[in-house]
């Protein structure tokens, strides 16, 4: 966080105005005019490099989203993308490429205002600044710069087990031509953490938690998968993702872009990890179940075996202990996703309420199981089908 | 009779020349409603009108005044608890007029408003004694006929004077003649008290059981005075001097105030010490399932003591802190599956501080000499070290002053020695990373002199001189300063004043109207130092029934002021503010009527305008309000008391939203936009500057209390209201662009606030 970022003393604010304040008038507003806005990251680990155009939110459109569909990340994140647009970037080469937008090529109507070059990361010439100008249907111009900084990208991810009660992760990296700072970012079930550092330097303990999610919940979860990058970049991309506007008075964001606002920098990626995070399992309900039935309803279950910590115990006793974990899917033809997902959940006097996750993040759930501890047998039910589970013995 | 010879008394005093002297010995003793008839009144303090000779009774009531002049003269006497009296005595050269001054307590049963002496007293020696252009004082008990809100609160009834600007309900942040919060010296008995402010300033920290009176200069300050560009509220403890072990009690909707005062050494001193905390969160825990993580409490502590060799000790000691510390998994389960996992925030912010002072008159020579130690610090610490950030600033200071009295001239000349120390600090003590770290310290410097000369019976003139300097900037300037007073009949008076002043310590806190804290840096070689020039011109009248009217115009040009910086860069330094020009200007009036019975109060109007600017680029601060009225009025009845306030404004400027925008993550683990489920955060854009205004405003706060006595006790329940009537004052404006239409939801200010509580005092 930077001195810019005073979101923590901002919710102080916002709970003065909630004890004391209350909504006196909703009035609807003339649409002012919308900008142009962009977001652009060069990457030398992407294969191609895409840039994302869209207009401001000024009252025009309903705007709704779930999701974010990486494929179609404007729309399906409640985003007005800017079609049409004639978009160009120009290397240090002094080679203009053409910007194709998504959309035009996808055929399943994705990707609107997602303009692709056709330039690998591999081809980007470092430090030396590329041009992007944009011209929409409209004539409007938006023009922005960036340098992409040195340093070895990490193409393939690194596999490690970390054990969030006793491990420390450490990482040093030599100092990169052209990066105004480093980019750290942890993947977590409630969404990532990121933070920007000077230093050639920093650590991950695994008691660390997650400052950008509701309620600070920790950082590492028992049963995850989680990813870990660490990233040079520019300035653009520093100044746009460290500031904020001021929630009153729409001040503080830090935009380079002429003609717009948004962000058009760079980014490489100089850690590449992925961490299988585990921890002691001490609690009698702490254990790996596997599916137990007969042979008919071993053919119907879809999920095989549940691997499940006590991720944090309850602070009241009227409230359930927080589970973590994995759970693995009965192996088919023709799958897609993960095989080994995470799941979350709670349990209370020995009911247990879990979220089978679709991935790895908690706003995904793509099937729960409800049901009761007894004994060494956990029994319930999913969604559609019955399930009994036998926790394996150490 | 008294108010007559007031008025009379600097044609008295400006008409004497060097003439014999003679004594003035006497005793102050307490009156039969006190329940001590006839005792002796220790720490009264006794002050010749018309000088700046004070001293105080002794521990059997006694005082000795040597040297005074000839003539018939004034005594003024006051004491906590008491109304003050003000009598005449007739001074022989070579001779000693012996007089006995019986003071009367304030709760005395069939005295209606007797305070009401008081306050008209103070007025008149300042309309006689001083330029005091820009100089507004209250009294305790004029403080207190202002309406609570939830409690009584200093700060909030200062807000009511003219050229005193509250942003909202929401803040006690003082903004003077269009200065910013920052701008403000804020002192407790003479000591520099930082960030005096409870809930992000809801509140002051100033409990009103402890304050004796206040002092707001609005500008041209005299000499003594520096560090700050736009005003001095010198916030003045209460002493008592009673015989015995006293006591207030004070139980509201919000907190308990508990205050006990007595006497050292038989009466060679005095003691106080009051303690408040606010209970929501005890509340909360006991009636519901749920915790309520915020409470603050306050300790001040005060003692005086008569030393040999007619040294006057005081010792003024604060302690305040805010503490919002929540497990969140302490909290009632809402929506979410469990709670179990989630973490600390820690967030705790106050002020200490403590200070002495000695003071010693010889002849016509009276010395001070002050110390203190006075410090404020923020500490936020989200997840146990994941994310933490610090602000603090300590300053330890020494001051002294000497006062030499003529006939004609009181010149006094000081110096003032600050050491600070300041940090800034972001980071994480578990990724060990720092976003920044900066530290401050340097000494301040300043040497002063004044005189406050009586040039005629019609001309009192105030020039003076100060220089400062501060070692963290190689930086020293000279600050000229004048008042002028000219009496045009004994009740009429033209004053003008001006000067220059400058600060070198600046806020963070920034322009939007909702201003948390005061984030201190100080300037360095990267932060100059911010200066304004002040000059200030007024008429004043004295009315026959107790009572004033005061118009003023003034004028403030800052050649520099500091603007917080919203856009700086953490790892850049010298960037955390940047420099602005100004101007200020305006019109205050003030109506005052404090007569010995009946409706007391009084009205204040401002009008100003305010403008900031750089190269091109202008804009008016959130705090510009051009037409602010303010109406107080109590009335004593018997036992009741009832006091109102209604406050009509016109809007603040605000920056208009002019749409949003969608925050884009870039995922560089899979090179893609949005994976990872990132929080989507839609930031809203802002327009020009504070190129829109918000409505007017306008309050009604309503107050009555009934005094009930039980042998030495009284028992005052009260009950208030602010925003009688529910008046829908606009805080601030909310949009929603992702829907159509578009839409602005207003948030408002207070709504209708009932409270009530209970004062025991004994």
């Amino acid at each position: 966080m930077s001195r810019s970022d005073r979101r923590p003393v901002g919710v102080l604010a916002l709970a003065v105005l909630a004890l004391f304040g209350c909504e006196v008038e909703n009035v609807a507003i003339p649409s002012p005019p919308a900008q142009l806005a962009l977001h652009g990251v060069l990457s030398p680990t992407a294969a191609t490099q895409a840039i994302l155009l869209e207009r401001t939110r000024n009252g025009s459109q309903d705007l709704f989203g779930g999701a974010v569909d990486p494929l179609d990340p404007i729309t399906s994140a409640r985003g007005v993308p800017e079609q049409g647009a004639t978009v160009r970037l120009i290397t240090p080469s002094n080679d203009t490429l053409f910007g194709r937008e998504d959309i035009t090529v996808s055929g399943d109507g994705r990707g609107a205002g997602v303009y692709r070059f056709a330039l690998s990361g591999a081809a980007l010439e470092r430090t030396g600044v590329y041009k992007l100008h944009a011209r929409t249907r409209a004539g409007e111009v938006l023009d922005a710069e960036t340098s992409v900084p040195g340093g070895a990208a990490a193409i393939a991810s690194v596999n490690r087990t970390f054990d969030r009660e006793s491990d420390t992760a450490t990482y040093s990296w030599p100092a990169i031509t052209g990066a105004r700072a480093y980019f750290v970012r942890v993947e977590s079930p409630f969404g990532p953490r990121y933070f920007f550092t000077d230093s050639t330097h920093v650590r991950l303990p695994g008691t660390l938690r997650n400052t950008q999610a509701t309620g600070l919940p920790r950082l590492f979860f028992p049963g995850f998968l989680q990813t870990v990058t660490i990233s040079a970049v520019d300035a653009n991309f520093y100044d746009w993702y460290r500031s904020h506007n001021n929630s009153v008075s729409g001040e503080g964001l830090i935009s380079r872009v002429s003609g717009g606002i948004g962000v058009f920098g760079s980014l490489v990626r100089l850690v590449y990890e992925t961490w299988d995070v585990t921890a002691p399992q001490t609690n009698p309900v702490e254990g790996t179940y596997r599916f137990y039935g007969t042979p008919e309803e071993a053919g119907a279950t879809l999920n095989i075996a549940l691997v499940i910590w006590v991720e944090s115990k309850a602070t009241r006793s009227d409230q359930p202990d927080a589970i973590s974990g994995q759970y693995f899917k009965r192996p088919q033809i023709g799958a897609v996703g993960c095989q080994v997902c995470g799941m979350i959940g709670t349990m209370k006097d020995g009911h247990v309420e879990l979220a089978l996750l679709r991935d790895w993040y908690a706003n995904d759930t793509a099937d729960v199981f409800i049901g009761d501890l007894r004994g060494d047998t956990l029994v319930g039910s999913f969604r559609q089908v019955a399930g009994k589970f036998l926790k394996e013995q150490p | 009779m008294a108010l007559v010879l007031g008025l009379l008394a600097p044609c008295i005093v400006g008409g004497q020349g060097v003439s014999a002297t003679g004594t003035i010995a006497g005793r102050v003793l307490l009156d039969s409603d006190s329940g001590m008839a006839g005792a002796p009144a220790m720490n009264a303090t006794v002050a010749l009108v018309g000088t700046t000779t004070v001293v105080r009774s002794d521990r059997d009531g006694r005082f000795v005044l040597s040297n005074v002049a000839a003539g018939m003269r004034l005594l003024r006497v006051t004491a906590t608890e008491f109304s003050a009296q003000t009598v005449s005595v007739t001074v022989v050269a070579g001779d000693t007029a012996r007089v006995d001054i019986v003071l009367r307590s304030r709760h005395a049963p069939v005295v209606m408003a007797p305070i009401q002496t008081d306050a008209q007293s103070v007025d008149r020696e300042m309309f006689q004694t001083r330029p005091n252009v820009g100089t507004l004082t209250l009294t305790a008990t004029q403080l207190s006929s202002a309406p609570r809100v939830g409690e009584r609160d200093v700060i909030r009834a200062v807000q009511l004077l003219p050229g005193v600007e509250a942003r909202n309900d929401f803040n006690t942040g003082l903004n003077v003649r269009g200065g910013e919060a920052d701008q403000n010296l804020i002192l407790l008995d003479g000591h520099p008290l930082y960030n005096p402010f409870h809930l992000g300033g809801l509140f002051s920290t100033f409990m009103d059981a402890t304050v004796g009176g206040i002092e707001l200069i609005t500008g041209a300050f005299p000499a003594r005075y520096g560090g700050r560009l736009s005003s001095v509220l010198d916030v003045q403890s209460a002493d008592d001097a009673r015989l015995g072990i006293h006591g207030t009690a004070d139980i509201s909707a919000l907190g308990a105030t508990g205050r006990l005062t007595g006497l050292l050494n038989g009466g060679a001193g005095t003691w106080s010490f009051a303690a408040r905390r606010t209970y929501a969160d005890a509340a909360t825990s006991i009636f519901t399932n749920n915790i309520f993580p915020y409470h603050f409490r306050d300790f001040h502590g005060r003692a005086t003591y008569s030393l040999p060799a007619d040294i006057r000790l005081a010792i003024t000691g604060y302690l305040g802190r805010d503490v919002l510390d929540a497990n969140l998994a302490d909290f009632e389960n809402d929506s979410s599956a469990s709670r179990a996992s989630e973490g600390r925030w820690a967030f705790n912010w106050g002020n200490r501080l403590i200070g002495a002072s000695l003071e010693r008159d010889v002849g016509r020579l009276r010395a001070e000499q002050r110390f203190s130690a006075s410090g404020f610090s923020t500490t936020l610490d989200l997840g146990d070290g994941t994310l933490s950030q610090q602000n603090a600033i300590r300053d330890l200071r020494a001051s002294g002053d000497v006062l030499l009295r003529t006939s004609n001239h009181d010149v006094s000349a000081g110096y003032d020695v600050a050491a600070y120390h300041t940090r800034y600090a972001s980071g994480s003590s578990q990724t060990g990373t720092s976003d920044f770290d900066i530290t401050q310290q340097g000494t301040a410097g300043g040497l002063w002199i004044d005189d406050v000369w009586r040039l005629s019976s019609r001309w009192l003139i105030e020039p003076g001189l100060r220089g400062d300097a501060l070692t963290s900037r190689h930086y020293a300037s000279l600050s000229p300063r004048l008042s002028v007073k000219y009496f045009v009949t004994p009740s009429l008076a033209l004053t003008a004043a001006g000067g220059y002043v400058t600060q070198w310590l600046h806020s963070l806190a920034g322009d939007g109207p909702l201003r948390y804290f005061e984030i201190w840096m100080a300037s360095d070689s990267l932060i100059p130092v911010a200066s304004a020039w002040h000059g200030v011109a007024g008429i004043e009248r004295r009315l026959r029934d107790a009572g004033s009217i005061r118009l003023e115009a003034y004028l403030k040009r800052y050649p520099r002021v500091m603007e917080a910086n919203w856009s700086e860069d953490p790892s850049v330094r010298g960037d955390e503010l940047f420099a602005a020009q100004g101007t200020s200007y305006g019109v205050d009036l003030l109506a005052r009527w404090q007569p010995t019975t009946g409706v007391a109060g009084w009205l204040s109007y401002s009008y100003g305008m305010s403008r900031r600017w750089v190269d091109t680029l202008s804009w008016a601060p959130g705090h510009d309000r051009r037409h602010d009225l303010n109406v107080v009025a109590s009335w004593k009845l018997a036992r009741y008391q009832l006091g109102a306030r209604f406050g009509l404004a016109t809007g603040t400027p605000y920056t208009p939203i002019v749409g949003s925008v969608a925050r884009r993550e870039y995922d560089p683990s899979t090179d893609t936009w949005g994976s990872g489920s990132p929080i989507l955060y839609v930031e809203p854009i802002g327009g020009a500057r504070n190129t829109a205004r918000f409505p007017i405003t306008h309050r009604v706060d309503l107050d009555i209390s009934r005094e009930f006595r039980r042998r030495h006790s009284s028992w005052t329940p009260y009950i208030s209201v602010a925003n009688a009537y529910n008046a829908k004052n606009v805080l601030v404006y909310l949009y929603q662009f992702g829907t159509t239409p578009a839409t602005r939801r207003a948030i408002s200010q207070f709504p209708i606030l009932p409270s009530a509580g209970l004062r025991v005092a004994f």
